[in-house]
């Protein structure tokens, strides 16, 4: 459910349509907001979860171009969630980022290994977010 | 379910049969098999001196009904003791670990409410913020106050940006002021303007 009613609009231009559809999950609620705000004026169409479980079913109840997950999330964190993910012929391929304030080589890796295709630090700026999901969404075999 | 022998009369140790049953519980708590683990977790939250040995097995146990009849059990003990143990595991590298602690200390506010000085002044920037994401969700009168302390004083983007994001949810109009002098020390960073604008409005909203 989208909040975005309620949110300021993002500066960054005006929205278009067609980029794909995005799947962010993060238990912040500003950062769902910032993210969707960031990436519909991208072009994309973003859907939003809450926590691991949601994302997860979310993810296998409709196509995305690129997954969003946060690291640290309750009930399913976000290595759990990419981990069932790419055990799950239906969602192996689809792209993910992972977003976390965890900077270090040893988180990039973890992350790495649970099956994310690149790894953010926050606080993540928008033309940074928009680029890796130009870039990243790129790849998914929709 | 973890059988402890019943005693016949007159052969009762020093301690009474509850630390027998206390200490029979312990040690089928280092079990081999995962089911008298879990069973003796659960039966030991009726014996709150055991909060550290349960938070030792914690720390090993791999199993995931295990891990949680183990932070069932801390939940249901509740004191001061195994809070200041579960906030240790906010430092863990398995994520579903530190969370798992995280949402029990969501369970324990008056446990947790001595630690949160400690945890908001911790070297660790991580540990600063799990510990505001605890304070974002745990029902404590005096969460705001604490979370608005952080925007005030705490100079790492990430910590004031999860205290923003907890006042969005349980911050009051006598925020607004420290909002916006956050506003101002991140004036340029995109996201911190953002989640500001964001958690004012919301605020204003309610």
């Amino acid at each position: 459910m989208s909040n975005a009613s309620s949110s300021p609009r993002h500066p960054q231009g005006d929205e278009v349509s067609g980029r794909g559809r995005i799947l962010v999950v993060d238990d912040g609620i500003t950062m769902r907001l910032y993210y969707r705000s960031v990436l519909e004026a991208a072009g994309f169409e973003v859907e939003e979860a809450t926590n691991g479980v949601e994302g997860y079913e979310k993810a296998l109840a409709s196509a995305f171009d690129l997954m969003i997950v946060d690291i640290n999330m309750p009930k399913m964190d976000g290595y759990a969630m990419l981990r069932a993910i790419r055990t799950d012929p239906a969602l192996c391929a689809v792209p993910a980022v992972t977003i976390s304030t965890e900077a270090s080589e040893r988180d990039a890796q973890q992350a790495l290994r649970a099956g994310a295709n690149f790894y953010l630090v926050k606080p993540v700026g928008s033309k940074e977010l928009t680029e890796v999901a130009l870039m990243v969404a790129g790849r998914s075999p929709r | 379910m973890v059988l402890v022998k019943q005693k016949t009369p007159g052969s009762e140790s020093p301690g009474g049969p509850e630390v027998v049953g206390r200490d029979a519980l312990l040690a089928a708590l280092e079990s081999d098999t995962a089911s008298d683990r879990r069973s003796a977790a659960r039966e030991l939250a009726a014996f709150p001196e055991t909060a550290p040995a349960l938070c030792d097995r914690l720390a090993v146990e791999q199993s995931p009904s295990v891990r949680a009849a183990i932070l069932m059990s801390l939940i249901r003990i509740g004191s001061p003791e195994a809070a200041g143990r579960l906030a240790e595991f906010l430092r863990s590298d398995d994520a579903t670990l530190r969370n798992g602690a995280m949402e029990a200390l969501q369970e324990m506010p008056d446990a947790l409410e001595g630690h949160v000085d400690r945890l908001l002044a911790d070297g660790d920037s991580d540990v600063r913020i799990f510990a505001v994401n605890i304070l974002s969700a745990v029902r404590l009168r005096s969460a705001p106050a604490w979370l608005a302390r952080v925007i005030r004083s705490d100079s790492h983007v990430n910590v004031c940006a999860a205290a923003v994001d907890g006042l969005a949810e349980i911050g009051g109009v006598e925020m607004l002021d420290d909002l916006a002098d956050l506003r101002r020390r991140f004036a340029g960073d995109d996201f911190m303007e953002f989640a500001i604008d964001t958690a004012s409005l919301r605020i204003r909203g309610r």
